[in-house]
């Protein structure tokens, strides 16, 4: 609010003055900002352009191809790898993946009855498939899941429930197999 | 009271009911055509042009799904909120203060001016009934934020109340700049005083009237909360303030209110300062003396509803390439740069129509 020479600052003046060269200095600053913004309403280079990705209209916009190597979309198992050995469950912040496991025929065949992931929690962070050691579960570029009912966004890759009998056969298996092994 | 149904006589004069119909529902009647008429489809024009202007600044493209470049929008927000579920439960007094609040803004469908044959209320004291409304109306709001029980309805009710007292005092200042050039406060006087051409508007008579005229609108902006001086409806910092915990048909009213504030406030800027409804090239003489009341009014009324929109239009511009202002910034700067200017202008214009009264 001070200026002018020194003999008269801080006199009522000056006051005066510096009033009003702030009154200016904000109608300035107002006008220059309104003039900053014409281009962009009537210019015809590249800031009259609107950056607006219109997804998805027009459809090919941006398709999975497009995307960086390394971006996230929906996560798939591979079954046959998967150990189920459910770090993936235990390391998810938002507990959206289910597993469900139990020994097949042998202690190294596993028999992934559920493995469910829920998209509609899902935060892709990408832990799960940091974690997983046999490398089964991977991020896709796959990011299109528009549905119409929550539950569809549940993707299931487990093998389903094994039946009484089924398990009552491979204990069978496991037994003999055990059998075989002490006879040797 | 017959004023305000006046309007209405070229329009049901040949039709037979017309004088069975007892005046106080003509009037009525008159109210609602023109809210109906002219205050909804101005608040959808609005809504458009201020989200299409924003979206040009920004290098966006705006609404453009809801038909021809978007310009249905309005109506499939309005539609949108109407079957919105309410959220929350019924809260008696946010309901109270809503209603003050809507009766408060919308009483000034009464004695808004929107040509020389639709003047409602044409009193002695009618330029200065808009402004009570808009006490009432920050009073209703600032109640409807403190009724709601939460922090942003009580931070934007306390910000609109601070921001209505500041405002008021430079707004009032600035009006009766325009009323000592028309000597008078009648609407018919102020716009009398005025032509068509711009070097006849009271803005442009004396540089104290064209600084009368920016402490008006700014002060108005400043009264009404209107961006950019909207610092008690800001979104990042307290949620919408008083907006934030309404939700459908209620906040449907309220946005609506909000439009009809701005609308309300450059009508009356366009009334006071830049000639009002004064058609050019002599029309309005003409189409008086050709008794064609029904083509005066419809002209008149765009011609003016064109300047308003043009003002928005600048007053958007300018919104939205500057920052919000804070609050306290805001009071700030009508307490101790708007009085001041509109004091300033108010004794010059004293002394300039003393002048010309010598």
């Amino acid at each position: 609010m001070t200026g002018g020479p020194p003999m008269m600052r801080g006199s009522v003046f000056s006051t005066i003055l510096g009033y009003l060269r702030d009154v200016l200095w904000g109608i300035r600053s107002v006008w220059g900002s309104c003039l900053t913004a014409i281009p962009y309403l009537f210019g015809s280079g590249e800031l009259s352009k609107e950056v607006t990705e219109q997804y998805p209209d027009p459809i090919s916009s941006k398709i999975a191809d497009d995307l960086p190597p390394r971006s996230r979309g929906f996560l798939v198992n591979d079954i046959e790898r998967c150990t189920g050995c459910k770090e993936c469950e235990r390391q998810c912040p938002v507990q959206c993946i289910c597993v469900e496991a139990e020994p097949a025929t042998d202690d190294t065949k596993i028999w992934v009855s559920v493995f469910d992931i829920d998209f509609s929690k899902c935060v892709f962070c990408g832990i799960c498939a940091e974690v997983c050691q046999p490398a089964s579960l991977k991020h896709t570029k796959n990011f299109e899941g528009a549905v119409y009912e929550l539950p569809e966004l549940v993707a299931s890759f487990g093998r389903g429930w094994v039946t009484p009998e089924q398990r009552l056969k491979w204990a069978k298996l496991r037994q003999q197999i055990e059998d075989d092994r002490v006879t040797l | 009271m017959n004023a305000q149904a006046m309007w209405l006589n070229p329009w049901i004069s040949g039709l037979s009911f017309a004088e069975s119909v007892p005046q106080w529902l003509l009037t009525a009647c008159g109210l609602v055509l023109v809210y109906c008429l002219v205050i909804v489809p101005s608040g959808a024009v609005m809504g458009y042009l201020e989200r299409k202007l924003s979206a040009d600044f920004q290098a966006r493209v705006g609404p453009n799904r809801a038909g021809p470049a978007g310009v249905l929008q309005p109506v499939a927000d309005l539609l949108k909120l109407l079957q919105k579920q309410a959220a929350g439960d019924w809260n008696w007094r946010e309901a109270i203060w809503l209603l003050v609040h809507t009766m408060a803004l919308y009483s000034t469908v009464a004695v808004i001016p929107l040509g020389s044959l639709l003047l409602l209320v044409d009193t002695d004291m009618s330029a200065f009934l808009p402004f009570w409304s808009a006490l009432v109306l920050a009073l209703g709001t600032m109640f409807l934020g403190l009724s709601q029980g939460s922090v942003p309805g009580w931070f934007g009710g306390i910000r609109v109340a601070a921001q209505a007292l500041a405002g008021a005092f430079p707004a009032l200042i600035a009006l009766l700049c325009a009323g000592i050039r028309a000597g008078g406060f009648r609407w018919s006087e102020i716009a009398a005083a005025q032509s068509s051409s711009p070097l006849l508007w009271t803005a442009a008579a004396n540089p104290f009237q064209f600084i009368a005229f920016f402490v008006f609108v700014i002060s108005g902006l400043v009264l009404l909360g209107i961006p950019p001086m909207d610092a008690a409806f800001s979104a990042p910092d307290i949620h919408g303030g008083v907006a934030s915990h309404l939700s459908g048909r209620k906040l449907t009213v309220f946005r609506l209110g909000r439009f009809y504030c701005f609308l309300l406030w450059s009508v009356i800027a366009v009334v006071l300062f830049l000639g009002g409804w004064a058609l050019p090239f002599g029309l309005s003489t003409e189409l008086r003396n050709a008794d064609n009341p029904r083509l005066l009014q419809v002209l008149e009324l765009c011609w003016l509803l064109a300047k308003t929109f043009l003002l928005v239009l600048v007053v958007t511009w300018i919104a939205k390439v500057n920052p919000r202002s804070r609050v306290d910034q805001v009071t700030d700067f009508a307490w101790r740069v708007l009085s001041p200017f509109s004091l300033f202008a108010l004794i010059g214009a004293s002394l300039v129509a003393g002048w010309g009264a010598l």
